[in-house]
């Protein structure tokens, strides 16, 4: 199968004062389309480094990231824009919703930005608040909402425009332990639902047993990448 | 698409919002306020010296100086024909001379001002004179301003010596009555002058149909034997004073909308900051960075206009309370300044916009700028809050 994401030979280096930090060391690897995979490893060890570069929040110093074959490197920033735009949903470790929109607003957000009318696309906003449970929550704000419904409200937002793949950077992080699987199963349905490919960083050894693909980073390098059917209990 | 979400943005924010407009607002009011302060200053003081005192200028004999007391009995003459034939609301006729007042045994020189007493150019309260004849007796009836009354220490029905010296040299004195204390607006008629009637000074000093200036509504053509001066010669050591103030005032006025520049930036870039992560999400969203800057951008313009609408709103009722009461500036009696009533506000429409329009570009360029500086940074920093610190 063609990889949605392909990384050759990826190196970042941050300049941390007057010395040079090695984020991350000549990383390659494929990602496939609908996959449901996770960067995992310790703090420092690049997992959201590797996301950023991905996502086209951040350029490698070296090597080359492609999207369905087109190289990252060569899109300038309104392109990069695009690309995130049309291509790519992001789930926060901190939900990063806009807090002055109710969640039918937050959701409705990314579809505007491409352009659609709220009157064409308002049913999908709603049955995709629906299919994450929050209908009864449609019209408050972020701030009169819990940890876990934040978290559904950023799924359903990064889910609604359809995008080929969904960056999650630690998203339960900030949640209990039944919130977390609540939004590990939700994320596991959507995943099968949608086709979206899911690419999570975390160090949570839950979000571990929910992923297909397993991806240990340590100080910038891959150390295993283990694949294995049947995770998670929707299998 | 970017007005809606600016809107909503900017609407929504609350108390956020509400803070920055009111600050912005305030800002602009207290700004305008102090500039109209200074000009309600300014054109309190030359308007009474105008209705008080020089009116549309003086026809002179040459070489008068009021400065100089002494040599006021040289420089009287009598008063041209073409002067002294327009109306009584067209002229006032004024002869000054020198003399001297004994008030509870004290010496006092005073400005013996007579003036014709059906002149009504002047504004000036001389109503008491009204009653005496025309020619005068062994009282002289005089009025005073408080601030003369309150330096001799006399008050409406009291007698003092008064002593001068006809056209002849000849020294007279004889009982002078007030017969009036007046609230006058300008010093420079109240301190050291004696008001008497024309005809009454023409008579203790010998000198009929002399005058020492004749102040006219407008200028009437060259006169034989006379002088012009115009408005501007007669007061020009307060257009200078007002020239010099007016010069601080501006430099304070820029020192205001300065402050004011720093508060709005204060405000704006405080939002921002606070907003920094926002600006990020909107970036992983698939914003542009011009689409970013845009918004914000916006959104500052609103704030601004509002600012605008809500300053006009309370500025207007603010200041059509205080040009009801004036500010009191009573503690000024002691000086020369020729404004003793309340001051009020005169307010310049170039300065209000002039105001508006520089604190309102401030307002959106420290919404371009940061947004601006924050865009051209990674996500990751906006994302994480740490584009700007």
């Amino acid at each position: 199968m063609d990889s949605i994401v392909k990384l050759d030979k990826v190196i970042k280096v941050y300049r941390v004062g007057d010395e040079d930090f090695a984020a991350l060391h000549e990383i390659s690897l494929d990602i496939e389309p609908g996959a449901f995979m996770s960067f995992v490893g310790p703090s420092g060890s690049g997992k959201t480094t590797l996301l950023n570069l991905i996502g086209g929040l951040d350029q490698p110093t070296s090597g080359s990231i492609y999207f369905e074959n087109v190289s990252l490197g060569n899109l300038d920033r309104t392109a990069l824009a695009e690309y995130r735009r049309k291509n790519l949903g992001f789930i926060f470790q901190t939900y990063n919703l806009l807090p002055v929109y109710s969640v039918y607003e937050n959701i409705l957000f990314p579809l505007l930005l491409d352009g659609n009318r709220e009157s064409a696309v308002r049913q999908s906003v709603e049955d995709i608040v629906a299919s994450v449970g929050l209908s009864d929550q449609i019209k408050k704000k972020p701030a009169h909402l819990s940890g876990g419904q934040c978290q559904r409200v950023a799924i359903a937002r990064a889910l609604v425009k359809k995008p080929a793949l969904i960056l999650a950077d630690e998203p339960t992080a900030n949640l209990d332990a039944e919130n977390s699987y609540q939004i590990l199963e939700l994320m596991k349905k959507l995943n099968h639902q949608f086709k979206a490919a899911f690419v999570f960083s975390t160090h949570d050894e839950k979000v571990t047993k929910y992923v297909n693909r397993e991806v240990g980073l340590e100080d910038g390098r891959v150390r295993w990448d283990k694949r294995r059917n049947g995770a998670g209990s929707l299998e | 698409m970017i007005f809606s979400i600016a809107w909503k943005n900017f609407s929504r924010q609350g108390i956020r919002a509400a803070l920055n407009v009111t600050v912005t607002a305030l800002a602009m009011i207290a700004v305008v306020f102090n500039i109209s302060l200074y000009n309600g200053f300014q054109a309190q003081t030359t308007r009474n010296m105008i209705r008080t005192d020089v009116a549309g200028g003086h026809y002179r004999a040459p070489g008068f100086d009021i400065l100089s007391p002494t040599e006021w009995e040289d420089f009287t003459l009598k008063i041209p024909t073409a002067l002294k034939d327009l109306p009584p609301s067209d002229k006032a006729e004024v002869l000054v001379q020198q003399g001297q007042l004994f008030p509870n045994r004290r010496l006092y020189p005073v400005q013996m001002r007579g003036i014709d007493i059906n002149q009504t150019l002047l504004d000036l309260p001389l109503e008491g004179l009204k009653s005496y004849s025309g020619k005068v007796n062994d009282i002289i009836p005089a009025v005073l301003g408080i601030k003369m009354a309150q330096k001799a220490h006399l008050k409406k029905g009291d007698t003092a010596v008064l002593k001068w010296r006809d056209q002849y040299g000849v020294v007279d004195a004889r009982d002078m009555l007030v017969v009036d204390v007046v609230t006058m607006v300008n010093s420079r008629v109240d301190e050291g002058v004696l008001w008497l009637r024309l005809d009454h000074l023409r008579d203790m000093t010998g000198r009929p149909g002399e005058i020492s200036w004749v102040a006219v509504k407008d200028f009437q053509g060259p006169v034989a034997a006379m002088e012009f001066q115009t408005v501007e010669e007669l007061i020009a050591d307060i257009l200078n004073l007002i020239e010099n103030d007016r010069k601080y005032a501006k430099i304070f006025w820029i020192i205001l909308i300065f402050l004011a520049g720093i508060g709005v930036f204060n405000t704006q870039i405080l939002n921002v900051f606070k907003r920094q992560k926002e600006i990020g999400t909107l970036m992983a969203l698939g914003m542009t960075a011009a689409q970013i800057v845009g918004l914000f951008t916006l959104e500052g313009s609103m704030a601004a206009l509002l600012s605008v609408v809500v300053a006009l709103i309370l500025g207007t009722a603010l200041f059509a309370w205080f040009q009801s009461v004036g500010l009191d500036i009573s503690h000024l009696s002691e000086s020369t300044i020729p404004v003793h009533e309340n001051i009020l506000l005169d307010i310049h429409s170039s300065e209000v916009a002039a105001t508006l329009v520089i604190i309102v570009c401030v307002m959106v360029l420290v919404s371009w700028l940061p947004v601006r500086k924050i865009t051209r940074l990674d996500p990751t920093l906006a994302l994480r809050g740490r584009a700007i610190t």
